[in-house]
């Protein structure tokens, strides 16, 4: 077994390190949103769901793939993984703003504790989920292929998949560029503030329900950006899978410190790659189990995050 | 001398790079009511906080009737005969002045969950015994009355009171006031005093932080002083009043500011 | 609507012990003959009307008691509820179809077993915050259907078949289609946990947990160890899931992993939302009325889901004390009041 680990090493983990990425960019969103209400967006999963299907439906309707399709190549190739993408990240981003007024808005104002916006959330993420099920009759729907899944390269034996480049190099640049939003730009900084110390934010003139809605936009862009390589990487989606997404996304979020932008990153991979290389050893039906134990471990052992005390500086 | 009731030893608290409380050092005798004054920020919360056992101290000892606090947890110092009341009421709004004093004597019960759940003789016995207790100390602190009232609907000068009938329940032996008189008019000010000098001399030991100069002074048997986390006074009011060191630090600050 | 809780309060209150027997007799008769309305308006049109009281309205008014002990009660959001019940349930499914051990043998080692579960989830969860503890017992829940589905000895996802219902009790059979008999016998465990529940709140432990829910830290300073009534809270919640899941095996012969989703910790939680955070006649009430209606009206059973989804939203936000708020009613004020 150790031997068949070591053969399959590098194509493990190149399946280990796309799937990381995912994560990450789900982990931002309960990050971000993290950070401004210090309140863990239970909505976040659905959000991602509904991006995968918003790939779907842009690949499958708007440019009319199906199974037996050629694939597209070139610029237009490039053209309909873009779109696909904008769209998901921008259907998940205007979501996630909707489901912030009417899961929390209004709890904020009243002051009401931590139980009832988070029951509030999860009814939200409960009609989302219930009602593309029962849109799609409770069956996981599959993706066209729109692009050749070829080899682009070799590295140690293993072939690196060109889904799994894009998928890396896609979401490495928009955490590149979030993390630069959030460093250089007015609302970035008004985000880190309210992150910090809400009520001084507050006495300062920022529009706090401003940034609390940007912040829900940019952690709906990114988990949106998420459903797209989901879909590229997987080819199918269902209403079910924002779930097992989610609490992975969020155990990712945790292992690195959560309302820790860097956090996300380094616990997004460290998740994807333990839970790629758990499930080579024990098969892939444990995998949720692996996930679980790790959350509960870190949880139990270092609630601030693997990463915890020295990154603090760098919280949103 | 009699031995010291509670005894803080060296006792510095650092939060982060912050140091609230440094090489603090005082004792607290029995039956004393001990005034605990100092500007804003000079630590006095810190040190309600480190004696309950919120913070932990960073170093230094606290020591209850010869035993070292270090360690122990919360509800089991308040068992051990410390109570406190807090600077923003925080009763629990949802129950009656009665029932927030007796979750706090529940605290010396000997019957618990099962013997509740089953009827046993001394869950019953101890339920009437509490309850009679209860009450008689809200009568004590004035509040009898509104025994059968949601604490979140009282008037706030009883809340005030309900939190030190609260902490009476408990049974401590040392009882922290934080505030007691905030917000409060002179006419009350004056029930007050009265009030914590009936309860010292009921055999409790008062520790009390108030912003009221003239309270403290009336009411206190000793003063300590902090400034900056540090002790600056230690001694009877009359003398407290003329430390050149503690006028400083009051300087510029009426005596009366809260 | 608003002053229901307070007005059934007062009649009770001014009610010797010979009327209060009476209205307790009177009630429990009243609804021990619901099995018999079946021909009214009550009935449903998909379901048989006496097997929907069985399953779900009994079983979700006994599991929302049993979820009430620990959201309600002590302000603990356990997401995993269903755990208990699965525990329950396979527990029964186990021990009834190798062992000669009858479904009363195997209730009490049914509820052990889901206080010990809820034992094991609860002290390393019990020591974080809400929203975190949310999460953990979310996983749990989903962890013990996972293990249920790839287990051999749990029947993967065929689950088990051929539990045995219970046996004869008084000379009363025990049919599979006998509803009455199985919703008459949930009725007694449903009486034993409102006694269980209602003797506990008058007492040191109602105390505690209303101290914990409504400030821990304070709680905590003021002697009560939050920790211990925390576990507590948990593990009793637990028992009356455990005793639902036995019940519920015993009654319909066959359980997979399927009947253990999400959803029902879900469905359970929207119940005692619904009807009223910590106040027991508030949650029995949202457990019947989240439970029977999708069965009664027919375009609610396809989306039944999507309406508890609803009913969360809609209750947080407009009435987030549920029908039947728990605020007490304040006794008539002697008091006159200075001003």
């Amino acid at each position: 077994m150790i031997g068949n680990f070591l053969d399959q090493f590098w194509s493990l983990t190149f399946g280990g390190l796309s799937l990381g990425f995912i994560y990450i960019l789900i982990a931002l969103g309960y990050t971000l949103v993290y950070g401004v209400l210090r309140m863990i967006n239970f909505a976040n999963s659905e959000i991602f769901m509904v991006g995968t299907f918003a790939t779907v439906i842009v690949i499958r309707d708007v440019f009319h793939f199906t199974q037996s399709s050629e694939y597209a190549t070139g610029l237009r190739l490039w053209f309909i993984l873009a779109t696909a993408l904008v769209i998901s990240m921008l259907v998940s981003g205007l979501l996630s703003v909707v489901v912030e007024v009417v899961a929390y808005r209004r709890l904020r104002r009243k002051n009401s504790g931590i139980l009832a916006p988070l029951i509030s959330a999860i009814g939200v993420s409960m009609v989302l989920a219930e009602t593309v099920r029962i849109m799609t009759d409770s069956r996981p729907v599959a993706a066209p292929r729109a692009m050749d899944k070829t080899f682009i390269g070799q590295f140690f034996d293993a072939g690196v998949r060109l889904d799994n480049t894009i998928i890396v190099i896609a979401a490495l640049l928009l955490f590149i560029a979030l993390t630069t939003f959030i460093n250089k730009t007015r609302m970035g900084k008004a985000i880190r503030a309210v992150s910090m110390n809400a009520n001084a934010a507050r006495l300062m003139g920022i529009n706090i329900d401003g940034v609390i809605s940007a912040t829900f936009l940019i952690g709906g862009l990114m988990t949106g950006a998420a459903g797209f390589f989901y879909v590229l990487k997987y080819e199918n989606t269902a209403s079910n899978i924002g779930f097992e997404l989610g609490i992975a996304a969020f155990t990712a979020a945790i292992l690195g410190g959560i309302g820790n932008i860097k956090g996300a990153f380094f616990g997004g991979l460290a998740l994807g790659l333990l839970e790629t290389y758990a499930s080579f050893f024990l098969g892939t039906q444990w995998k949720a189990v692996t996930v679980f134990v790790v959350l509960v471990l870190v949880l139990y052992t270092r609630p601030n995050g693997i990463f915890g005390e020295s990154m603090q500086q760098s919280r949103v | 001398m009699t031995e010291p009731l509670l005894r803080l030893e060296n006792v510095t608290m650092q939060f982060g790079g912050v140091t609230a409380l440094n090489n603090v050092t005082f004792d607290v005798k029995p039956q004393e009511i001990l005034g605990l004054i100092g500007p804003n920020g000079a630590g006095k919360t810190t040190v309600f906080n480190v004696i309950t056992g919120v913070y932990q101290v960073s170093s230094g000892v606290i020591s209850f009737q010869g035993g070292s606090l270090a360690g122990k947890k919360r509800y089991k110092i308040t068992k051990s005969g410390i109570a406190r009341t807090f600077q923003n009421i925080r009763l629990w709004g949802d129950m009656t002045s009665l029932e927030n004093v007796m979750t706090a004597t529940d605290t010396h019960k000997k019957s618990g969950l099962l013997s509740g759940l089953f009827g046993m003789p001394i869950s019953r016995r101890e339920e009437k015994r509490d309850k009679a207790r209860a009450q008689e100390l809200l009568d004590f602190i004035g509040i009898g009355e509104y025994s059968d009232r949601l604490a979140k609907n009282l008037p706030y000068g009883v809340q005030r009171r309900l939190e030190i009938a609260r902490a009476l329940g408990t049974e401590p032996k040392l009882l922290l006031l934080d505030e007691p008189a905030a917000g409060f008019n002179p006419a009350e000010k004056v029930e007050l005093a009265d009030t914590i000098r009936r309860i010292r001399d009921a055999g409790y030991t008062v520790l009390l932080i108030e912003h009221d100069m003239s309270l403290v002074m009336k009411v206190s048997d000793r003063v300590v002083v902090l400034d900056f986390g540090q002790k600056i006074a230690d001694d009877v009011p009359q003398k407290i009043q003329e430390d050149p060191r503690v006028i400083e630090a009051y300087l510029g600050v009426p005596e009366n500011a809260s | 609507m608003i002053n229901l809780r307070d007005k059934g309060a007062e009649v009770w209150e001014k009610s010797g012990r010979p009327a209060r027997v009476a209205i307790v007799l009177a009630s429990i008769a009243a609804v021990a003959s619901l099995p018999l309305m079946g021909g009214t308006i009550l009935n449903t049109p998909i379901a048989s009307y006496e097997s929907v009281l069985v399953n779900p309205v009994a079983m979700f008014v006994l599991m929302a008691i049993g979820l009430n002990i620990v959201i309600g009660k002590s302000g603990l959001l356990d997401l995993g509820y269903v755990a208990f019940f699965a525990i329950g349930a396979y527990t029964m499914a186990l021990l009834g179809t190798r062992t000669g051990l009858n479904t009363w043998e195997i209730l009490p080692i049914g509820i052990a077993m889901a206080m010990f579960a809820g034992l094991i989830l609860g002290v390393p969860a019990l020591k974080l915050r809400g929203d975190y503890l949310a999460i953990i017992t979310l996983g749990f829940g989903e962890i013990v259907r996972i293990i249920a589905l790839n287990l051999e000895t749990l029947g993967r996802s065929e689950g088990i078949l051929n539990i045995p219902t219970p046996p004869p009790i008084f000379g009363v059979e025990y049919a599979f289609d006998s509803h009455r008999i199985y919703f008459w016998t949930l009725l007694v465990l449903i009486l034993l946990a409102i006694w269980m529940v209602r003797r506990l709140s008058a007492r040191r432990a109602g105390r505690a947990w209303e101290s914990i829910r409504q400030d821990e830290d304070v709680a905590e300073l003021l002697g009560v160890p939050t920790f211990r009534y925390k576990i507590w809270a948990f593990v009793l919640g637990a028992s009356v899931g455990g005793a639902a899941g036995v019940f519920y095996a015993s009654k319909t012969l066959y359980i997979a992993p399927d009947n253990f989703t999400l959803q029902i910790s879900i469905l359970i939680l929207a119940c005692v939302v619904f009807g009223g955070m910590g106040n027991i006649w508030g949650v029995i009430l949202g457990a019947v009325v989240l439970a029977y209606l999708p069965d009664r009206i027919r375009f609610l059973s396809e989306a039944r889901l999507l309406v508890f989804g609803l009913v969360l939203v809609i209750m947080m936000n407009l009435r987030p004390d549920g029908l039947l708020p728990r605020k007490k009613r304040e006794k008539a004020l002697v008091v006159k009041e200075k001003s």
